[in-house]
């Protein structure tokens, strides 16, 4: 879930700002730094492992720190940054775009925290004007950068006093970005005073709300330990087809059973997720975790000795090559799996799959799934050589069966021969001389291609005038039959079958 | 809700006399003729009609869409006021539709006019109105019934065209006033009319294609025009791409071997269609990196190219996939597209790679087949979130190395999952929750680690008593078997035979084998004990356990606990236990009550001595399990099975007839003692003896 700082650096982020009670000056700049360096202390203590990366913009936009996970070093470039031109909101949020699209797939979900002081700039590429054409853009213009591509989360961090009369009428021009991004996100102003506690307390609002370890239980029967998942996964909400979906990952994690890695075959995910084990201890829940913070490093040495359930299901699904099928919430469902990085690090993952009773066509319903111990026969087969997998829909694909397409000649051909070369080799290739015959006559029929019948009966006739005198005398007995028969009154009747000639020569072999 | 328009689509196609005409493209059949053998009569060039034009373009736009969509997506096809198939399930095939037209025939030249189209149309607009079954599902008040009608005609006058549009405008009210008052039928909420104006190749035509417009505020509607056979499949094969969403991927590079010269191969390349999404991806940077190219095909559509990765072991890996979409050739019969869907239908997957001129290579699909159908895997190429996390290893319970692995495997296997059998799903209760009851059960007592166990480590003593007791039903030879291992357990300990303790287990050395097999008792008995709910015939092994088990492990313990679980185990037996044992004592053969005083002073069974609670030092006893007192025990049992019940015991409330029943009232008389009083004064006498 990686976030993009975006900071406006354009000179009015430079105004003084005055704190009531503080003889030291300040700029909005760093109030804007300080929430933002808050906003990383809370990130390297609660959710170390999140990509991050700084952008600063004014009338230009510029990657200052690419993604890390390094907060230090967006710390030391924040402690450098200078002023720049006017504001430019879309420039900002240009770049926004730019860093995520081109480092993550479009699946990722990011978000942007927009730091900047609500002033919307002015002239042409004022926020104001940005808003009015937005969705007029001709093909020559730059694309207006919302709603991003990839699925985004877009706070705005209003630096400036909610009482400041510019701001009143600046802020329904941020909430009408955050509205075309549609994906959620926050507009976050100060408590009454711009202060520098008032900065950090917005910074808060954030990191509590979309910024919240997951931590839950893994369950599988009497099994149970507490793990957190990372990136926390995001709620589902999407507008189906039939259906509307909203679904929120439970804070159990149950598992129903397994299946051989062979089986689940790389199914689509929505997200993949660590599973992190974490210490069980008892009543220790997150709130106090700040305090147990101290305790819990002391501890980190005596944990690593304390024996735990992911541990064990990781090593063995490994071993084995399997995937342990998760129920994640009611009809949601993910698989668990030993996972290793390009480092041979290897960890326990949950892929989510897509929401829904169905989400592996291949695996069918989950619902329908079954342990082995209420088969009769097992499905596995006695020695494990066989496998219930995959579910085979009822019908077959084109591509899976003998369909015929004649849009091309090459097609039409092709079948033609087919039927030529049983011809030829009368009378042994009699039952697939006609089955190819009636297969051809009938797709005649349906495509309404009466003129290929009459067609197919003259090279018959063609073939009968060309056979060796060697032949068998049935070879030219069948093929006027059959050409005779392509003639009939009967050849249009669909229902009826062109059957081969009964001959003195093959009474008995028919 | 979304409730796609291309849900329902009904193709409308006229079967006016112009359709009998030919389509003007003559078809290379023949092809003996070109090998100019001598003598061969060159066969009479044929056309096609645009009426089998027709049918052949709208059976391979079905074709594609119900290989890619896979029954959900629906055509139904209208010819005159025939409706040719139905929404259901088993109709949408085009084996049915195929059938269908062979019967209706093509047109003749001189067949009536107009009415067909018109007629047709209404039809199709009511053909809107039947519910598809997915559509039955949902509630009638918020659906909202959208559908397509794709109508191949050829019309004199634009105003001809506008009549047909009109004509289903009209329809539409009329069917939704009729829908509104019928249970059966879906009013339409919205309708896009798609009017294809086909002429035969090479003809002029006055009729000028139309955009999407607005018709009335149901009904949308659009003219295309086009000349018939090839011009017309590349103009339907263009829409269904638009319609359902779908983009071409073309594999190039496949290498085959030639038709006529099987040692050389040559490579060769297949289109594929399938949804959008599987490229969401790759258009990233796709233009840029010249990876879409027009159509290899001839279509007037554009495709990406991705090379073909010769695949190089069966391996199955899990890959993260962001996408997997079902696909279908552009050609399906030609013979490089058929090699590849056979290829994959054996069960092989190819991975696909970006042909790129420089940097690294970059694998970014995956085809493979589940089940009969091929599908295009996206494989992600981003970076991960998820780079360089911390191990395993590094985290709460990464540095424990006796895992019970193999275990687990086996575990793992035992709980695997498979599709329900038709015939198994009227048990009532649901596959997902069997599945997790079994879960729950096979885990009731699972310690972690090799080195915190001992009865899981010594599995060739109590085989198969840990898989039988997991069991959701035991029979008598179950129950048997556990027993035989438990006697087995107890003859080791009686032998004092040293117990398999993993020597690196976290309590240093190896701790004393007396103290070794009363955690191995415990076990045992947290084993047993998990289960002993389950069905009487599991209590029956915990109850042959409790007797055989050394008792004072227990005791010296936590006397209280034990006393707590005893009582929970066999609360009426214990108070009349003794004096069955010290009936079955007189009953003994001299011989029996030799031996059994010779192995043990007095105390006739464990269970006995247990009560005594006196005995601390078990050394002495080792030999107690008495061996004799169990195998009787059983023997009794069994013989119990074949021998009418003593009416004493049947007319007793427990499960023991109370013998000497004056007696016990006079010693209480005597001693005036409490409810416990029999067991104590039982031993007492038994002392004596």
């Amino acid at each position: 879930m990686p976030t993009v700082i975006v900071l406006d650096v354009s000179l009015s982020m430079s105004r003084p700002v005055v704190i009531p009670d503080c003889s030291e000056e300040y700029q909005r700049k760093h109030l804007a730094i300080h929430g933002i360096n808050c906003f990383l202390d809370y990130l390297s203590s609660n959710f170390k492992l999140e990509f991050t990366s700084l952008l600063v913009f004014s009338f230009l936009w510029e990657q200052l720190v690419p993604f890390t996970r390094n907060y230090e070093t967006i710390k030391s470039a924040l402690n450098s940054v200078e002023e720049y031109n006017k504001t430019c909101i879309e420039a900002g949020l240009t770049g926004a775009s730019s860093v995520v699209t081109e480092e993550w797939n479009s699946v990722t979900p990011s978000q942007v925290i927009l730091v900047t002081d609500g002033r919307t700039g002015i002239g042409q590429r004022s926020l104001k004007n940005s808003l009015e054409t937005w969705n007029q853009r001709e093909n020559g213009d730059e694309k207006f950068p919302l709603p991003f591509k990839f699925p985004c989360k877009l706070h705005i961090m209003i630096i400036s006093s909610p009482n400041d009369p510019d701001i009143k009428s600046s802020l329904p021009l941020f909430e009408k970005l955050i509205e075309i991004n549609g994906q959620g996100g926050e507009l976050c102003v100060p408590d009454n005073t711009l202060t520098l506690q008032s900065v950090e307390a917005m910074f808060t609002r954030i990191q509590e709300k979309f910024y919240q370890p997951y931590n839950g239980t893994l369950k599988c029967g009497n099994f149970k330990c507490s793990v957190q998942l990372f990136p926390p996964p995001d709620p589902y909400d999407l507008i189906q087809e039939f259906e509307e979906v909203h679904q929120q990952v439970s804070s159990n994690l149950e598992i129903l059973g397994f299946i051989d890695i062979a089986d689940i075959a790389s199914p689509q995910a929505l997200s993949r997720h660590l599973v992190l084990p974490l210490p069980n201890k008892d009543t220790k829940t997150s709130d106090s975790e700040v305090e147990n913070k101290k305790e819990e490093e002391d501890a980190v040495q005596e944990e690593g000795k304390i024996p735990s359930f992911t541990v064990l299901l990781h090593g063995s699904l490994k071993v084995e090559g399997m995937v342990a099928l998760t129920q994640v919430a009611e009809n949601w469902y993910g698989i668990l799996y030993s996972w290793a990085d390009s480092k041979k690090k290897s960890n326990l993952m949950l892929s989510l799959l897509e929401p829904g009773p169905e989400p592996i066509s291949w695996i069918g319903n989950i619902a329908n799934l079954a342990p082995i111990s209420d088969f009769t026969e097992p499905p596995y087969g006695e020695d494990d050589n066989k496998t219930p997998f995959p579910i085979r829909p009822a019908e077959k694909h084109s591509y899976a069966q003998s369909c015929v397409v004649w849009i091309k000649p090459s097609g039409l051909q092709a079948d033609i021969q087919k039927v030529l070369r049983h011809a030829r080799k009368l009378p042994e290739k009699h039952q697939q001389f006609y089955k190819e015959l009636n297969r051809l006559r009938r797709a005649a029929l349906s495509f309404g291609f009466l003129d290929l019948l009459e067609a197919m009966a003259s090279m018959l006739d063609r073939e009968c005038t060309m056979l060796p005198g060697s032949a068998h005398p049935d070879a030219a007995l069948q093929l006027t039959h059959a050409a005779n028969a392509l003639r009939s009154e009967s050849a249009t009747d669909i229902a009826q079958m062109i059957l081969p000639l009964r001959t003195n020569f093959n009474q008995d072999t028919s | 809700m979304l409730y796609p328009v291309e849900h329902k689509t009904v193709f409308v196609l006229d079967r006016g006399p112009q359709f009998a005409r030919s389509c003007k493209q003559s078809i290379e059949y023949d092809v003996m003729s070109k090998t100019k053998t001598p003598g061969i009569i060159p066969a009479a060039p044929i056309m096609k009609s645009m009426w089998t034009c027709n049918v052949e373009t709208m059976i391979e736009y079905m074709r594609i869409v119900f290989d890619i969509f896979s029954s959900k997506r629906l055509i139904r096809v209208v010819v005159g006021d025939e409706t040719l198939n139905g929404w259901q399930q088993k109709d949408q095939n085009i084996q049915q539709v195929m059938l269908s037209l062979g019967q209706v025939g093509p047109p003749s030249s001189k067949s009536k006019e107009e009415e067909n189209v018109i007629r047709g149309l209404t039809e199709a607009v009511q053909a809107l109105c039947d519910p598809t079954e997915q559509q039955q599902e949902i509630d009638r008040d918020v659906i909202q019934n959208k559908g397509r009608i794709i109508c191949l005609t050829s019309a004199k006058s634009e105003s001809q065209m506008r009549a047909f549009e009109e004509c289903v405008s009209d329809a539409i009210i009329q069917h939704n006033q009729l829908a509104e008052d019928s249970v059966s039928l879906l009013p339409i909420s919205h309708c896009e009319l798609v009017l294809v104006h086909v002429t035969p190749v090479g003809d002029e035509t006055k009729i000028t294609e139309r955009q999407n417009r607005e018709i009335s505020s149901l009904l949308f509607g659009e003219v295309h025009v086009t000349q018939s056979a090839k011009f017309l499949y590349n103009k339907l094969i263009q829409l269904v791409q638009f319609h359902y969403g779908l983009s071409s991927t073309t594999v190039t590079g496949i290498p085959m071997k030639e038709e006529q010269n099987a040692s050389s191969s040559a490579n060769y390349d297949v289109e594929l269609l399938h949804p959008s999404q599987a490229h969401d991806d790759i258009m990233k940077s796709a233009h840029s990196d010249g990876l879409v190219i027009p159509s290899k095909e001839g279509l007037p559509t554009e495709t990406v190219t991705l090379k073909w990765c010769t695949p190089k072991s069966n391996v199955v890996e899990l890959q993260y996939c962001t996408c997997a979409a079902r696909i279908t050739p552009v050609d399906v019969n030609s013979r490089p597209s058929s090699c590849l869907t056979n290829f994959l239908l054996s069960g092989r997957a190819v991975m696909l790679e970006q042909p790129r001129k420089s940097g690294t290579k970059v694998i970014s699909h995956m085809l493979a087949s589940h089940g009969g159908e091929i599908f295009i895997h996206s494989i992600n190429t981003a970076r991960s979130l998820l780079e360089d996390p911390p191990s395993i290893s590094e985290g709460c319970g990464g540095r424990v190395t006796d895992y019970r692995i193999n275990d687990f495997k086996e575990f793992m296997k035992e709980n695997r999952l498979a599709p329900a059998l038709p015939d198994m799903t009227s048990t009532g209760v649901s596959h997902m929750n069997r599945a997790k009851v079994h879960l729950e059960r096979m885990s009731r007592f699972w310690p972690l680690v090799i080195g915190e166990t001992i009865i899981f480590n010594m599995a060739s003593h109590i085989d198969p008593l840990p898989t039988i007791i997991v069991k959701e039903k035991l029979d008598d030879e179950d129950v048997l078997e556990c027993q035989k291992a438990i006697y087995h357990v107890v003859g080791m300990e009686s032998r004092n035979e040293p117990l398999p303790t993993s020597s690196a287990g976290p309590r240093g050395k190896g701790p004393k084998r007396d103290e070794q097999y009363k955690q191995m008792w415990s076990e045992l008995e947290s084993l047993i004990r998990a289960h002993a709910d389950t069905s009487p015939q599991h209590q029956r092994v915990l109850e042959c356990l409790m007797k055989c088990k050394k008792p004072s492990d227990d005791v010296k313990s936590s006397p209280k606990k034990t006393k707590e679980e005893k009582m929970e185990v066999d609360p009426t037996a214990e108070q009349s236990y003794a004096w069955k044992e010290l009936d079955r004592f007189q009953k003994m053969t001299e011989r029996e009550k030799l031996e059994m005083n010779k192995a043990e002073g007095g105390a006739s069974s464990v269970k006995k001595a247990r009560l005594s609670m006196e005995e601390t030092q078990f050394k002495t006893k080792a030999g107690a399990c008495n061996l004799l007192s169990l195998w009787t025990d059983r023997i009794k049992s069994v013989h119990s099975k074949r021998h009418a019940e003593f009416s004493g015991r049947a007319q007793s409330d427990g499960n023991q007839a109370e013998l000497y029943q004056n007696l016990t009232k006079q010693l209480q008389e005597n001693a005036g003692l409490d409810a416990s009083a029999p067991v104590q004064k039982g031993l007492g006498m038994q002392k004596k003896m």
